[in-house]
């Protein structure tokens, strides 16, 4: 009973999402409305760089990319609590141990499938479909489904039976920020606010709404905006920066003795295990205090490179062949893309060099969020220890290939 | 690139690298025109070797962003500087292989002259290349080679999109905040961060080379028990009953999957082989009592009986004993077999009155016609008793203090002996110390487990039983401690005795736990069916403490299924649970208990803690929240006892 009702109201949004051309989703699923406060100065954005589809769907236009620097703010008006939540009533209930985790190939959302794995929740992976599947999150025991954000009549079927949307999805860098992280949201948002799912935890970036220069910025704002908008239970979690990326970044290369490039930026960065994010994350879900909050997340320090880099050469024992690239160089470089339509993208990923450039600390105070979710602060890793825990190890690898290979000597 | 190779073989050469880097530095980088001209003449102007090293690395950097900057209108500049990179890799690569031969002074002079001719035209640098790399007698086909880099212009055009693609994501990476995960990164991470890596939350040490058999992989517990125990890295083995391929898609991948019931032997026996560990989460379907008896007490029997025919048979590969086996202290299966075995009579009170009467006691231990050793007869005496005693003649090499209890198998008539082993030099027996343990048998035929533990000193002063020094063992029957409501009521008189001896044993010992048993506490079962559900499972459990397995059983409380790690459990033993648990804490608990002394040979319940204001003292609060590094389970399980 309950469970071919479901299914009839997948099969429903599913092809109220096919017949999305014809307009007969108007009032089933709502759209965003922008608003702009100010109409762009600069020139218009031309219309190739939107699909046509979506470009009637979302009018959006970044005004960010205008070339006299003269930005607006996206203000939008939010109709998607017009949509008369299904009435599922009469099903049974879903069971509070299942989630939908978005974006769990990432380096955050692989953490947060382990840890509710290990908390006994069934975890379903929205991945897109990919040549080779993400077979790592099957052997941990999760279910993997296929969709695309960017398609979303793909996405209504992975909502059937799940209680909390985990949102953890950021687009790559290689490809055009809107599609997935405007679009794509949006769509996942209203589906999800359509077919009632009761919890909804969304992953945004600490400053987001004081740097509406940066598209990914500002995107993460509104979309902030916009679920707090929806009617839909949220969480919504603002990050600061992960250890993780560090070790790519800093740790390896000066392990194995290549440049290490690093600006000279004073922006101060409160980097946080990705491990403790996931924590964090399903003690706040489970909190009743914590809903409809917007908490931040941040380690207990602010770092800024050149002291990241120090500490590495500190702990790894060697000096590393540093490569300061000053900001004014990446800003120049990102005015420079920005002149040209298709360097545009290039020009977004860039964009983060106004954040750097301004000093701007990303940090912020975690004793009330400790206390609201009862964590102690004790347990939050430091940058330091995460650190030394890796060169430890590393080092122990390293010395032990070294045994290895110096066996193979004698033995040659 | 190729320069930066060069500085990193020279390693005494990247100090001054650095140097001379950060001194060009203050350059404007916008006008990376003036930065390319300033490359060029450095590297041209400095004679020296080392600095020519160092020159070259800084030509080659700007030149990178340079091409970065500029390859959208100056293509032209562009080009120039990557030609200039490209007459550098021949160069750099003639001199490491000559410096490879021995060189001399003169090759030194050589290749400071070469540094000076640095300015020269592509062409022509790699022409000169080419006489010098026959001055120095290379093989020509490595020179084939090299010409083919420079010549091939895919390949050129191939290195130089390499080059500029790795400067690029350094770039550009430098503008991101946290970088995202980049696919190359992922793969990285893979080796340390993830699945049994050293750091992440999950790590258990040894856990790669760990199999665990999950018997009843799919139910509410098992399926959170192998998820866990594949976070952290562990061989998983799944015994299921359904062949369903919906059933399968619920189960990791990479688990190997052995379809079966547990009710039959050869398919246990088959998916036991392999394994190291057992955690039993099966349970019946239904309250059928066949159905019962054929899950909870046939299949948990199959199971450890399984695994100790999979170690005996390692064991016999090894042309050894298995570690897991029991020793044979005593076998009674013919009238030979009890030689050795002395009877005695005696009285705690020697001498009083009732002792001069000697009729009051009678027994006999004798094999019997239908081949059974029986030890029987009667105490009337006040304070008499009767005993069988006997002298251990262990095989060689053994010895009792690697065993962790006696397993007897006896018939009869359900009274309680007394189990006594007697410590001290063999010669001088007025030394010698006695330890008593009581044991308790029933109607009819049954096997009893007596752990050393339970052994108590005669004499308070005596130190605990150490079973090395053990070399006499004692059965003794005495009529006055006769317990009330042990089977014996409706038996003629307690002062009767009739004992059936089929074998005795020594029941291995072990560091960790070989089989975890998920069993139930019996609250929330429906009350008309409690009585046959907990005797199937009780029937589970004692097979399992009497195979001689290290066992830990798990009586949780009604399941609920929740996420685990959010409320404080109680451990406790004795029925006395209220409380029900979510089936991720229970499998929290199998899999922490996998690797955890204190969990070996316990059986103890488990539930939430109860949050009421009363009542709690009854308790003793053991757990607290399951966090990352935290063990909860040694701290709560190292004051439960053992072997209950």
């Amino acid at each position: 009973m309950a469970s071919t009702s479901l299914a009839a109201l997948s099969s429903q949004l599913a092809s109220s999402g096919r017949l999305r051309r014809r307009g007969a989703l108007s009032s089933a699923v709502a759209r965003p409305r922008l608003v702009f406060r100010h109409p762009p100065k600069g020139k218009p954005n031309p219309p190739s760089r939107f699909t046509r589809r979506a470009a009637r769907c979302l009018p959006i236009s970044y005004s960010a990319v205008s070339a006299g620097g003269s930005r607006c703010r996206l203000a939008f008006i939010c109709n998607a609590q017009a949509v008369p939540p299904t009435s599922i009533a009469q099903g049974t209930p879903v069971r509070p141990t299942s989630i939908l985790v978005v974006g769990a190939t990432g380096t955050l959302g692989r953490q947060v499938v382990r840890r509710a794995l290990d908390e006994g929740y069934d975890v379903r992976c929205l991945v897109r479909p990919r040549p080779a599947p993400a077979d790592f999150l099957r052997d941990w025991g999760a279910t993997v489904v296929n969709a695309d954000l960017s398609k979303p009549e793909t996405i209504p079927a992975t909502l059937v039976g799940i209680h909390t949307v985990i949102d953890c999805a950021t687009g790559r860098p290689e490809e055009p920020i809107r599609t997935v992280d405007w679009e794509g949201k949006v769509a996942l948002i209203q589906c999800a606010k359509a077919m009632g799912i009761q919890k909804y935890v969304f992953y945004s970036i600490h400053n987001c709404d004081k740097h509406p220069e940066v598209p990914l910025m500002e995107i993460k704002y509104c979309t902030e905006k916009f679920i707090q908008d929806s009617g839909l239970d949220y969480i919504i979690i603002r990050l600061c920066g992960f250890m993780q990326g560090l070790i790519g970044q800093y740790a390896v290369p000066i392990l194995e003795e290549k440049s290490v490039w690093g600006t000279d930026a004073p922006t101060r960065i409160a980097y946080m295990d990705t491990q403790d994010v996931a924590r964090l994350t399903f003690i706040a879900m489970r909190n009743e205090k914590a809903s409809k909050k917007l908490l931040t997340f941040a380690g207990p320090r602010a770092w800024t490179t050149q002291e990241v880099i120090t500490l590495c050469e500190r702990l790894a024992g060697q000096d590393a062949n540093v490569t300061t690239v000053p900001v004014a160089v990446l800003r120049f470089t990102r005015q420079l893309t920005r002149f040209f339509q298709w360097t545009n993208d290039v020009a977004d990923r860039l964009a983060f060099s106004e954040v750097l450039s301004s000093d701007t600390v990303f940090s912020a105070p975690m004793n009330e969020t400790y206390q609201l979710l009862g964590v102690d602060a004790k347990d939050i890793l430091s940058l330091e220890k995460y650190l030394q825990e890796y060169f430890t190890n590393i080092l122990k690898k390293l010395k032990d290939i070294k045994a290895q290979s110096k066996q193979t000597d004698i033995f040659f | 690139m190729a320069a930066i190779v060069a500085v990193r073989a020279s390693g005494a050469a990247a100090v001054s690298t650095i140097a001379s880097f950060h001194s060009h530095h203050c350059a404007p980088p916008s006008h990376s025109r003036t930065a390319l001209a300033v490359a060029s003449t450095s590297s041209s102007s400095i004679g020296a070797r080392r600095y020519h090293h160092g020159a070259c690395c800084f030509a080659a950097k700007p030149t990178q962003v340079a091409t970065d900057l500029m390859d959208q209108d100056g293509t032209d500049l562009a080009a120039a500087a990557s030609a200039q990179e490209v007459a550098k890799p021949p160069r750099r690569k003639a001199r490491s292989r000559r410096s490879k031969k021995k060189s001399t002074t003169a090759k030194l002079e050589e290749e400071d002259e070469e540094g000076k001719d640095k300015q020269a035209a592509a062409a022509a640098a790699a022409e000169e290349e080419a006489k010098k790399k026959k001055e120095a007698e290379e093989s020509g086909r490595a020179l084939a080679s090299l010409e083919d880099v420079i010549v091939n212009p895919v390949g050129l055009g191939r290195r130089s999109r390499q080059v500029f693609d790795e400067v690029w994501r350094k770039f550009s990476r430098l503008a991101q905040m946290s970088s995202a995960s980049s696919t190359a990164l992922a793969e990285e991470e893979q080796a340390v961060l993830i699945r049994g890596g050293p750091m992440c939350d999950f790590t258990v040490p040894g856990a790669q080379d760990t199999t665990v058999l999950v018997v009843g992989a799919t139910s509410r517990i098992g399926r959170i028990v192998v998820r866990k125990l594949m976070l952290r890295g562990y061989n998983v083995k799944a015994l299921v009953r359904r062949d369903d391929p919906e059933v399968i898609d619920m189960l990791p991948r990479s688990v190997d999957i052995v379809v079966g019931d547990v009710g039959d032997p050869s398919t246990v026996k088959e998916a036991i082989s392999g394994c190291s560990k057992i955690i039993y989460c099966a349970t019946a379907r239904s309250t059928i009592t066949g159905d019962l008896n054929r899950v909870d007490n046939q299949g948990v029997r199959n199971a450890s009986k399984a695994f100790q025919d999979y170690y005996n048979e390692l064991a016999q590969l090894r042309a050894g004993k298995s570690s897991k086996s029991k020793l044979l202290i005593a076998k009674f299966k013919s009238a030979k077999s009890l030689n050795g075995w002395e009877m005695r009579q005696g009285s705690y009170f020697p001498n009083t009155f009732s002792s001069s009467f000697d009729e009051g006691v009678d027994a006999s231990f004798e094999f019997s016609e239908d081949r059974q050793a029986v030890f029987l007869g009667f105490v009337f005496t006040r304070g008499g008793y009767v005993e069988i005693s006997k002298r251990l003649s262990l095989p060689l090499g053994s010895t009792l203090d690697r065993y962790d209890g006696l397993l007897l198998s006896v018939g009869g008539n359900g009274r309680s002996y007394v189990v006594i082993l007697e410590t001290g030099p063999l010669a001088d027996t007025s030394q010698s110390k006695k330890y008593f343990a009581r044991m308790t048998t029933k109607v009819g035929f049954c096997r009893i487990r007596l752990p050393f533990s339970a052994f108590r000193p005669v004499n308070p002063q005596d130190p605990p039983l150490d079973p090395f020094l053990v070399h006499t063992l004692t059965i003794r029957f005495e009529p006055k401690k006769q317990r009330p409501g042990d089977g014996s009521q409706n038996a003629s008189d307690p002062r009767n005795f009739q004992l059936i001896l089929e074998y005795i044993k020594a029941l291995p010992t072990g560091q960790e736990t070989d089989f975890i048993l998920v069993s139930c506490a019996g609250s929330g079962i429906e009350p008309n069916r409690r009585e046959q559900v907990l005797k199937a499972k009780k029937a589970g459990e004692d097979a399992l403490r009497r195979s001689g397995l290290g066992y830990t059983i798990v009586r949780p409380g009604p399941l609920q299924e929740e996420p685990g790690g959010q409320r404080a459990l109680i451990f406790d033993q004795g029925n006395r649970i209220s409380q029900g648990i979510s089936c991720a804490d229970v499998a929290d608990i199998c899999v922490k208990a996998l690797h955890d002394s204190t969990a070996r040979n316990k059986s103890f319940d488990v539930c939430y803690e109860y949050v009421a204001d009363h009542g709690t003292e009854l308790y003793e609060l053991v757990a607290h929240l399951p966090d990352k590094a935290n063990n909860y389970l040694a701290p709560a399980l190292s004051v439960l006892e053992k072997n209950t």
